[in-house]
């Protein structure tokens, strides 16, 4: 289900510490309101790649891009890119649950506070809306002032989308966002990715190559920083054109 | 003997041993503190709080101008020690983070924390007291606030650490700056620690006698004046206990009681954050 493009990655090249060439010319466009799931074995670069979209890495020093990444006609690699105003648009979830040690409803307040929402009722009505689109409205309608801590480890990161959804990105970052919960709250976090992407656009990183099978409309293979192979699912899970897609799909290595 | 017989022999002797250590401290302590607190309450007298000193050998006396001294001094050292300490901590464990400046600056840190603090006392005297001409309460709040900020310091450096990295690129994932992500974020996770830690400072100087000698000396008179010499409990309980009368003494006992009475409600306030804390 290709449509337009709303990210486009050209030659991106990045450099850890100086000289670890950690990203080695990638190309790739990723597709408005389709999933895309970043596959490859651990140090592929997948996280690395996934980084690059909110520019994350410039949190760490001696870190260097090349190439571009191309969003809403600009190169938002450049050095003048506004990066507060890039990362409210394109949203991340961590690996681990990182809910705020505060209630569940200052949580979802945090974003749109930076976003300059200040009225309460505005406020409340974005809450709720934001906690419904999550799948969790339900579960914490009667305790919302509760800490978010005292939720489980899939409330906890249901909530932390809905705190990423509050603020309606374009595109939502999940870097592998479910390999910390059990399998029932997998399975929603799951159905709650298909359900999202009519609204925004996913970017998911992935070691289960089941997970990317179910939930992700595009594939793209990585290996050793290189991208081997990108495509829909459907052809990367059963006819992909490359002998290392194939063995590492097939578990062969990985 | 046997192997078995020799290790048990000598878990006998360590225990025995460790046991008796442990004896010989806790007896000291329990002495010391039974002893304030047998002569203290016996001191202790409504007059006490409500009435200055008086010439020895009349009755009634009492050491309002020191408690009234002592708090004022402490409260103007940790209005001036915390923010210095828990912004300095801030520095160290965020903008600082990993940089080998951090880490000398933690050390030396370290290191004045277990600078007597007498010498804290005479560096005060000699930069706010010499040239000034007079002794001041100034002066004794800026001594303590010394004191206190290595203290603040470092615990606020460490609970800071114990943030998990993770939460602070959660908030700039949202598209927070990092001074938002430091308020709203990292103290609110650390916010019960800090706390712990200032509480912890304001204990440990309450009790300091040496760094108030040279600096805020001691006032006989009732004074809010803090460009003057400004009485303190501490200085008080030694120049009483110095002294040769027996009223003198008795009230030296009981601002002992009351000043460890203090100190002992802020160490248990502390813990009981803490506990809390981590119950959560």
């Amino acid at each position: 289900m290709k449509q337009s493009i709303e990210l486009e990655v050209k030659h991106l090249d990045f450099f850890y510490n100086g000289d670890v060439h950690a990203l080695k010319g990638i190309s790739l466009p990723i597709y408005k309101n389709n999933v895309t799931a970043l596959i490859g074995p651990s140090g592929c670069g997948k996280t690395t790649l996934l980084r690059c979209f909110n520019r994350m890495h410039d949190l760490y020093p001696k870190h260097r891009y090349g190439g571009e990444i191309v969003f809403e006609g600009r190169n938002i690699l450049s050095d003048g890119e506004d990066l507060i105003k890039l990362r409210s648009r394109i949203g991340m979830v961590f690996q681990k649950p990182t809910p705020f040690p505060m209630t569940i409803t200052e949580n979802i307040a945090y974003g749109l506070k930076l976003k300059g929402v200040r009225h309460r009722t505005e406020l409340a009505e974005r809450i709720e809306r934001a906690l419904k689109h999550a799948a969790l409205w339900d579960e914490v309608k009667d305790k919302l002032h509760a800490g978010a801590y005292e939720l489980s480890g899939g409330q906890q990161q249901r909530l932390v989308i809905a705190r990423a959804l509050a603020v309606e990105p374009d595109i939502l970052l999940f870097d592998e966002p479910t390999s910390a919960l059990d399998p029932i709250s997998t399975a929603k976090i799951e159905e709650l990715i298909v359900n999202l992407k009519k609204d925004v656009t996913i970017i998911i990183v992935t070691h289960n190559m089941q997970q990317a099978a179910r939930v992700s409309d595009m594939t793209g293979f990585l290996y050793m920083g290189e991208l081997i192979e990108y495509g829909t699912t459907e052809k990367i899970f059963t006819s992909p054109d490359k002998k290392q897609t194939d063995d590492y799909i097939t578990g062969r290595f990985g | 003997m046997n192997r078995e017989k020799k290790r048990k022999m000598e878990g006998v002797i360590a225990l025995a041993l460790s046991t008796l250590a442990a004896a010989v401290g806790l007896f000291w302590l329990v002495f010391i503190l039974g002893d304030v607190l047998v002569h203290g309450i016996g001191a202790l007298h409504p007059n006490l709080f409500l009435n200055d000193p008086v010439p020895a050998g009349i009755e009634g006396g009492g050491l309002r101008n020191a408690f009234v001294g002592q708090l004022l001094i402490t409260a103007y050292a940790t209005l001036i020690g915390v923010p210095i300490g828990v912004l300095g901590g801030t520095f160290l464990a965020e903008y600082a983070r990993r940089t080998r400046f951090a880490r000398v600056i933690s050390v030396l840190a370290d290191i004045i924390v277990s600078v007597p603090s007498i010498v804290i006392g005479t560096f005060i005297y000699a930069l706010l007291v010499r040239p000034i001409g007079h002794f001041s309460g100034w002066a004794g709040a800026v001594a303590l606030s010394l004191i206190m900020v290595p203290v603040v310091l470092r615990t606020t450096e460490d609970m800071l650490s114990m943030v998990p990295w993770t939460l602070r690129e959660a908030a700039f994932a949202l598209g927070a700056p990092y001074y938002k992500v430091i308020i709203q974020v990292v103290y609110r996770g650390a916010a019960t620690g800090i706390l712990t830690g200032v509480l912890l400072s304001i204990a440990r100087v309450a009790g300091e006698t040496a760094p108030l000698m040279f600096t805020s000396f001691n006032n006989n008179f009732f004074s809010w004046d803090m460009n003057g010499p400004v009485a303190s409990l501490t200085v008080t309980i030694f120049q009483y206990a110095m002294g040769p009368y027996e009223s003198w003494h008795a009230q030296a006992w009981a601002a002992s009681f009351v000043i460890t009475l203090f100190i002992l409600m802020l160490t248990i306030l502390g813990r009981l954050i803490l506990k809390w804390r981590f119950k959560r």
